[in-house]
């Protein structure tokens, strides 16, 4: 712990020098935050807190994730309506990146040397938040609650700025491995996998508990839409199972190709592919009835670690629906909007840990302490510590059916490598009255 | 009574199988997936073979090779997909998208390529590579740049033949006949018609064309409208029962232009051929060896053809000395 503490003051008097040498107005900027008293850290004044976020929202991973950050903002909108966190309200700067890391690069850059955020919060994708890591590493901005289940995000000495958020990859595989090896035990496994470390880690995580269930792997390159020989050779190896760790339009195009090829197997979609909503509106303007939407997936089997927007009734579900309600902006609740709500909840509960005096450090600090106690919309709880940045520990398995889920399974949990899987037994309270959490500053 | 040793291990696991049976299941399912898999390839072919016809058609009528094919393409397929969303049927978004494919062209040669034609060859080249970029920079902004589902005319699903499998939609026996319908007509165009050949002459010869008094600026961008007509059933003809997005046309571009080449640039025939072989070769690279080594193995076949056969397999007219 004191070995990181160090390293982390080390990297942040690099950052400094750095920050000073090519953005000189920055110690200027601390100054004009003007809070009488206060300590003057950057992006953060006496009633405002500024974070930004980088997300695709044009570009072929736009549909879907573009909602991301228009949840995000609206519950910041509803804290602020409520008198914000600690007196401050929370300014959330939002940049189209385009899945594109080289415009990751340059808007990150703008969000911490231009417009001199206090954090980056939820910024999406592997490959793009690849490319900025060793940037906010090494200028110290915390880079919390990324939005990928990367295995990258938790590097706690090498990058000790850096948050996962959600369950990453090989934690879910791992439960969707021993998922299918117990109740499915004769079924001949096909894992259809998107050519990256997404497919990488699912596949390490699946692996551990299938061993010879597994009959065939085939991958996709993204961009290449021709999925049909992928698809023939795990029909050709037998798979009657397949398993997918791709994202949702590679769902569409799997489930285009199984059509033509007459090819029924039980399809296992990971939490990414999986949306009903998103996937069945790509699927659903196909001719003459024969491809029905969201019906075309009914029965597939998936994973989920929050309460979908089909469960209406879910304190969490009703929370949200209010939120969006009084603060959205165009279109219905998306289980995508849900997500960066959910995302923003973690982060007001992380800047009220940090204290009536946030500084940068002493917001990393204070998750590390407090974060794997926060109780808040994820079905499992988060992994972090001093030790760990790694997000939520695990997923329950669950079923579509039309535009709902039914429950499979129980939450599970684990960690990394050969930790054991458990049943998670911890109940979730639901929000708060207010719907505004109440974490105790970090002593 | 099979040696356990000779079972290869991925037999081992069909445990609810009998044995023989599992193998005897094993082997129908490997001539399935190659049948599956060279099908697929004859579908992705046609459409390869599509666009090298248009790549054809513009180099025998004007001699230059349109990089900015594929963007037109896509751009009246969106045409299309406009119409098709507002309630119009999808027949009349094809018939609107080859007319806009056909005045595209039109008006791609009359307002931009006529002012650097006489120039070197290579300012009409490096023009049609900007306007690529120009097209698909604007169809993202009017159309928007996520993925969209493009309908198809006929169904999705493959056929069953006595528990085989074709991997042939309705869908795809329609666009490899709209293939072999163009390339007869192109064929037929340049082979016995007036205006072909009058086509053929200005692309051969300007100077002398016009001595002869064939009307050359017309049938440039005669040249031009038809080419742009058959790269957007081209585009059509992809986006039909899949996703569309502003760059969806970018590998047809390559794999077409191979095609073409392999061809020999000037035979419809060849073009056709080509996109054949391209579409079957990529589709068992994809499937046997694995789909991220696609675009080498295009790169492979194209280097291999340059060096082999530099004018195509199937290119007649000799190489012209200037």
């Amino acid at each position: 712990m004191n070995k990181h503490i160090g390293r982390r003051d080390l990297l942040r008097a690099g950052g400094w020098g750095l920050a000073a040498a090519t953005a000189g107005s920055l110690f200027g900027a601390c100054g004009a935050g003007g809070r009488p008293g206060g300590s003057s850290e950057v992006g953060i004044t006496g009633n405002t807190v500024k974070i930004g976020a980088h997300f695709p929202l044009t570009g072929v991973a736009a549909p879907g994730y573009s909602d991301i950050p228009t949840g995000t903002k609206a519950y910041f909108d509803y804290v602020n309506a409520h008198g914000g966190v600690n007196g401050r309200k929370i300014e959330y700067i939002f940049r189209d990146d385009a899945y594109n890391p080289s415009n990751t690069s340059q808007v990150v850059n703008e969000l911490v040397l231009q417009d001199q955020v206090f954090a980056i919060v939820g910024g999406l994708g592997t490959a793009p938040h690849s490319a900025v890591l060793d940037f906010l590493n090494s200028e110290g901005v915390p880079d919390l609650f990324v939005s990928s289940g990367s295995l990258l995000w938790d590097q706690p000495k090498k990058n000790p700025y850096t948050f996962g958020w959600q369950p990453d990859y090989e934690v879910e595989g791992k439960i969707i491995g021993r998922y299918v090896h117990r109740n499915m035990p004769n079924a001949r496994v096909g894992l259809f996998l998107q050519d990256d470390d997404f497919g990488d880690d699912g596949e390490k995580g699946a692996r551990a508990y299938l061993g010879d269930q597994v009959v065939a792997a085939q991958r996709y390159v993204s961009g290449n839409t021709d999925v049909a020989p992928q698809i023939a050779a795990l029909q050709a190896a037998g798979a009657d199972l397949v398993l997918g760790f791709n994202v949702p339009s590679y769902t569409a195009l799997s489930q285009l190709a199984s059509l033509k090829l007459n090819y029924r197997p039980q399809w296992f979609y990971s939490n990414v592919g999986s949306d009903p909503a998103l996937v069945g509106s790509l699927l659903s303007r196909f001719s003459k009835g024969e491809v029905s939407g969201a019906s075309m997936l009914d029965g597939v089997i998936t994973t989920e670690y929050l309460a979908g927007v089909e469960e209406a009734d879910d304190p969490w579900v009703e929370l949200w629906q209010q939120v969006w309600d009084a603060h959205g902006g165009e279109g219905e609740l998306t289980n995508f909007r849900l997500y960066g709500m959910a995302e923003a909840y973690t982060f007001v509960q992380t800047l009220q840990a940090a204290g009536p005096d946030p500084t940068r450090d002493g917001l990393v600090a204070a998750l590390e302490k407090v974060g794997a106690e926060l109780q808040g919309p994820g079905l499992a709880p988060f992994r972090y510590s001093g030790d760990s940045h790694a997000g939520m520990a695990g997923v329950k398995v669950s079923r579509l059916a039309g535009n709902s889920t039914e429950k499979l399974s129980p939450v599970f949990v684990t960690d990394n490598g050969k930790a054991e899987i458990t049943e998670y037994t911890g109940r979730n309270p639901g929000p708060p009255p207010n719907g505004i959490p109440s974490v105790e500053p970090v002593g | 009574m099979v040696a356990p040793t000779a079972v290869p291990r991925g037999a081992a696991t069909t445990m609810s199988e009998p044995l023989i049976e599992g193998i005897a299941g094993r082997n129908r399912r490997t001539m399935q997936q190659f049948l599956n898999v060279a099908l697929n390839g004859l579908s992705q072919g046609a459409i390869y073979a599509a666009f090298a016809l248009a790549l054809v058609l513009i180099w025998r009528s004007t001699r230059i090779i349109n990089f900015a094919q594929g963007s037109m393409g896509m751009f009246t397929t969106y045409i299309a997909l406009a119409l098709i969303e507002s309630g119009r049927s999808y027949w009349v978004g094809f018939a609107v998208a080859l007319l806009a494919g056909l005045l595209l062209g039109a008006l791609v040669e009359r307002l931009v390529i006529r002012r650097v034609e006489g120039g070197p060859e290579l300012n009409a080249v490096i023009v049609t590579l900007g306007l690529f970029v120009a097209l698909q920079a604007l169809a993202a902004i009017l159309f928007g740049a996520t993925y969209r589902s493009f309908p198809a005319p006929f169904g999705l699903h493959g056929f069953d033949v006595g528990g085989v499998n074709i991997a042939l939609t309705p869908f795809n026996l329609f666009a490899i006949g709209a293939v072999v319908v163009v390339m007869l007509a192109l064929v037929a165009l340049f082979r016995f018609t007036d205006v072909g050949l009058r086509m053929r002459a200005s692309a051969f010869n300007q100077e002398v064309s016009r001595l002869l008094g064939v009307p050359v600026g017309r049938m440039l961008t005669l040249g031009w409208a038809l080419a742009a007509m058959v790269g957007s059933l081209s585009g059509l003809l992809i986006a039909g029962g899949s996703l569309v997005f502003p760059a969806y046309m970018d590998a047809v571009i390559v794999y077409g232009f191979v095609a073409a080449v392999l061809g020999g640039l000037d035979s419809p025939v060849g073009a056709v051929v080509g996109g054949l072989v391209m579409g079957m070769t990529l589709s068992v690279v994809s499937g046997y060896l694995g789909s991220e080594l696609v675009a080498l193995a295009a790169l492979a076949i194209l280097v291999t053809v340059l060096l082999v056969r530099p004018r195509g397999l199937f290119s007649r007219t000799a190489v012209r000395q200037v």
